[in-house]
């Protein structure tokens, strides 16, 4: 061996060795660091979480920052949706309608973290400053508001009855928040939530603290750490590695890994409000061919695609709320053939569809989130089964292309369709005259005057029906087709419970039943 | 040089002007409206009326060049505005970014030269030697693999099969070693066969066979003559790299929660932040410029034969 080799092996066998020891040495550390870690973690009674989103500001009633300090535990509502969409009496014990005029009446124990009760100025002003700072509840700005005693509200609507204003009120926006005593709402409101923040890195990890002053009573965790991870893989890795307790908005490879150690996870899932739905253009398609699309569009076939990350739907709404009772046509393709050929259409030698030597080609508009892009394929096989071919088009931006313009045949869509407990939000996106989503020609003028019922009705069983049969008249026209609910699926260690795992609602996370 | 150096300072401020002009435009044409990313950020719809009314309020609704104008009168003022996304100031969101970037970049690059020059040159000496062939699968290999599977597969083997890192550590020294890692794998293998090729060639070169024929022994050749006339290619390749680096990883970011400029600009595109595009766009031309000079001026100092 030649002495230059001699030294570069020498030298190799030096690095390697340093390498070799320095890992060791590292690994040790880290090891027993992780040790110590683990231990830690599984002994404290601190739950760690991990969140896909991240906000710069904690001010409750900016934006959509109220859904995460909602979440965290930190701001309450007057008023709560529960499981069935309903909004309950949380903060305030009622809220009575008489015309335009609402009574609110407050609990009477509650306090915000500080110790200060509640009053009824404190939540007009709230309100006040949600209308003057959030422009999605500017409408607020226009009303009246009265404090009549300490505990009790009074808000007069002006001219207009309002009927939603107490679901309205469950929004996570309307968390209350001391504003005579916050100094910093962007990084430390004072709320009545059972936690307070401890730490708070814009964009970035939130570390919350039990409120030991909590008007609801005992607090069953010492206290939460959110962080912000926004790749599904490594969500899982921390959920393997024990790092992280539980999360939500499960991807369906996880949630396959999950499933096959059911004694280490627990996974729930329950259909949320986050909805996958198509558009049917009335001025391009004649009623033969909607009603083939609906015949033929397999939901449940598609929802078995998608692993469990959606459920098929029959309306726009989880099942479980009031205001989703409607009746859907059964897939049947045999039907939907036979209408297209009594609508005058024959099959041709490629299997498609033509009239008046006019293939039966539609075209699919969509966009690729939100798992669209497999609706889109799948719905485009379903339908070139029964003859009716199709072409894809898809769309960085829907809103900006092809809902502004309503240049498609059928257009895929996702959006919240149920924002605070009432269908009428929906409703009026979609199914109104010259609602903002509307775009398909789609126009009824006995639907637009159950929409004009349900704008002033106030009895919420009255609402419900109402909106089933604006619904109905809808789905029995082909104008749309709800494919999908997103579940809201969570996977949580053995022992963690309560990290609102039954609600359909993306903005409940810890509260003070939440253990580990 | 002074007079080159001058030039060139003018000939940036101009591609600057022009750049941030064609950013602009493309982005007013752009499909997308910043005011209904804003407010249905969440996937909640909002009516027609409120979402005009935002429009006023962003100042979305005022002529292009209005517009540019403002926005170029606060830059000259080294205001970079107010992002389209939550009114926050733009330049500490990119200052923030980009200071974690250039952590993250400046480790992976240290790590990569580290790695890249030694095998690189040990391989083009030792060509087709068994050293030769491992290295070059093994650059070949970590060339080709995509960073999200190498952030994962590092993330697997280290933080759960070794348990030697923790998955969540950011903010520590021991949360820069894998995104370090992720970064550098693909660019140790890219340096290396471009470093290998490089001296590989100079090694064929007839001043080579002319030295080898005059005695002069190997290594002084490699280190005298070889690697002097290679240094500035290599340097060329590792300025340009810089300039990709500054730009940052949107998928290692992402996986390793680093919040680099990388992520923060994905997201400013997602929601249309104009703003920051701008104020990014601004910063990544002057730093690519700006490396590409000094890049130059490190040449014409190595081998003063180089042209401007």
């Amino acid at each position: 061996m030649k002495k230059g080799q001699k030294i570069l092996a020498l030298l190799l066998a030096g690095v390697l060795s340093v390498s070799m020891f320095g890992c060791g040495q590292t690994k040790q550390a880290a090891g027993d660091a992780k040790e110590v870690a683990t231990e830690t973690e599984s002994e404290d009674n601190i739950l760690r979480v991990a969140t896909s989103f991240a906000y710069p500001s904690l001010d409750v009633h900016k934006e959509y920052y109220g859904w995460y300090t909602s979440i965290y535990g930190i701001s309450e509502t007057l008023f709560k949706l529960d499981a069935d969409s309903k909004a309950v009496p949380f903060l305030a014990k009622d809220a009575v309608a008489d015309g335009t005029t609402w009574t609110i009446t407050l609990n009477d124990s509650v306090a915000f973290s500080n110790g200060e009760a509640l009053t009824a100025d404190m939540v007009i002003r709230n309100i006040q400053r949600i209308a003057e700072i959030n422009s999605r509840f500017d409408i607020f700005g226009t009303f009246t508001y009265e404090a009549k005693d300490d505990k009790t509200i009074v808000i007069s609507t002006g001219d207009e009855v309002y009927p939603t204003l107490k679901s309205d009120l469950a929004s996570p926006e309307f968390g209350m928040v001391d504003l005579d005593h916050t100094k910093d709402f962007d990084h430390n409101p004072i709320c009545t939530g059972p936690f307070v923040i401890q730490e708070f890195i814009p964009e970035g990890d939130v570390t919350v603290a039990r409120n030991e002053h909590y008007w609801g009573g005992d607090v069953n965790l010492d206290g939460a750490i959110f962080y912000y991870m926004q790749e599904d893989d490594p969500k899982l890795l921390a959920m393997q590695s024990g790092e992280i307790d539980c999360y939500n908005s499960v991807s369906s490879a996880a949630l396959e890994v999950y499933k096959q150690e059911p004694d280490k996870y627990n996974v729930t899932s329950v259909a949320g409000t986050r909805l996958q739905f198509y558009i049917v253009n009335e001025n391009r398609l004649d009623d033969a061919v909607r009603e083939a699309i609906t015949l033929t569009v397999d939901k449940d076939a598609i929802a078995t695609y998608l692993k469990g990350t959606v459920t098929a739907a029959s309306a726009p709404f989880p099942s479980t709320s009031a205001y989703s009772q409607v009746s859907i046509p059964a897939v049947d393709t045999a039907k939907a053939k036979k209408l297209l050929e009594k609508d005058g259409y024959t099959l041709n030698a490629d299997g498609i569809y033509e009239k008046d030597g006019k293939p039966l080609q539609i075209n699919i508009a969509y966009y690729a989130a939100r798992s669209l892009d497999t609706v889109a394929i799948l719905m485009q096989e379903q339908l070139r089964a029964v003859g009716i071919d199709s072409v894809l088009t898809v769309e960085e931006d829907p809103d900006a292309t092809y809902i502004s313009t309503g240049d498609f045949d059928l257009a895929l869509y996702s959006m919240i369709s149920d924002k605070c407990g009432d269908p009428l939000y929906f409703i009026d996106s979609t199914l109104a005259k010259d609602a903002y989503y509307n775009v398909g020609g789609f126009e009824d003028a006995k639907c637009q005057e159950l929409i004009e019922q349900l704008r002033v009705e106030t009895d919420i069983d009255q609402r419900a029906k109402l909106a089933n049969q604006i619904l109905q008249i809808a789905i029995d026209d082909h104008a749309f087709g709800y494919v999908g609910l997103f579940n809201h699926t969570t996977v949580m260690k053995p022992g963690v419970s309560g990290f609102a795992e039954d609600s359909p609602f993306d903005f409940y996370g810890i509260d003070a039943n939440t253990t580990k | 040089m002074k007079k080159q150096i001058a030039i060139r300072v003018i000939e940036l401020i101009l591609l600057l002007i022009v750049l941030s002009l064609l950013t602009f435009a493309l982005m007013y044409i752009a499909p997308g409206d910043p005011a209904e990313k804003r407010l249905s950020s969440q996937g909640v719809a909002v009516t027609r009326e409120v979402l005009q009314a935002e429009r006023e309020r962003m100042g979305l609704l005022r002529p292009f060049f209005v517009r540019y104008g403002e926005w170029f009168v606060g830059i000259l003022h080294g205001d970079f505005g107010i992002s389209f996304k939550d009114d926050l100031p733009v330049a500490p969101k990119l200052w923030n970014g980009l200071q974690n970037t250039i952590v993250l970049a400046m480790g992976s690059l240290l790590l990569s030269l580290l790695v890249s020059v030694p095998v690189g040159i040990f391989s083009a000496v030792k060509r087709n030697s068994m050293f030769d062939h491992i290295a070059r699968i093994l650059s070949f290999v970590g060339n080709s693999l995509p960073n999200f599977l190498i952030s994962v597969l590092l993330m697997y083997f280290f933080c759960i099969q070794l348990d030697a890192f923790p998955i969540i550590a950011t903010g520590s020294l021991q949360g820069l070693i894998l995104p370090t890692l992720s970064l550098a794998i693909p660019m140790a293998s890219r340096f290396t066969r471009q470093i290998r090729t490089e001296v590989a060639t100079q090694m064929d070169e007839d001043y080579v066979v002319g030295l080898r024929l005059k005695g002069v022994k190997e290594h002084y050749i490699l280190l005298r003559n070889v690697f002097h006339n290679s240094i500035g290619h290599i340097f060329t390749i590792v300025a340009l790299q810089i300039g990709t680096l500054m730009g940052g990883s949107v998928v290692i970011e992402t996986i390793f929660r680093w919040p680099g400029i990388g992520k923060l600009v994905m997201d400013s595109i997602t929601a249309r932040d104009y703003p920051v595009i701008m104020g990014f766009v601004l910063i990544m031309g002057t730093i690519y410029v700006g490396i590409n000079l000094i890049s130059d001026i490190v040449n014409r100092i190595i081998d003063p034969r180089v042209e401007w």
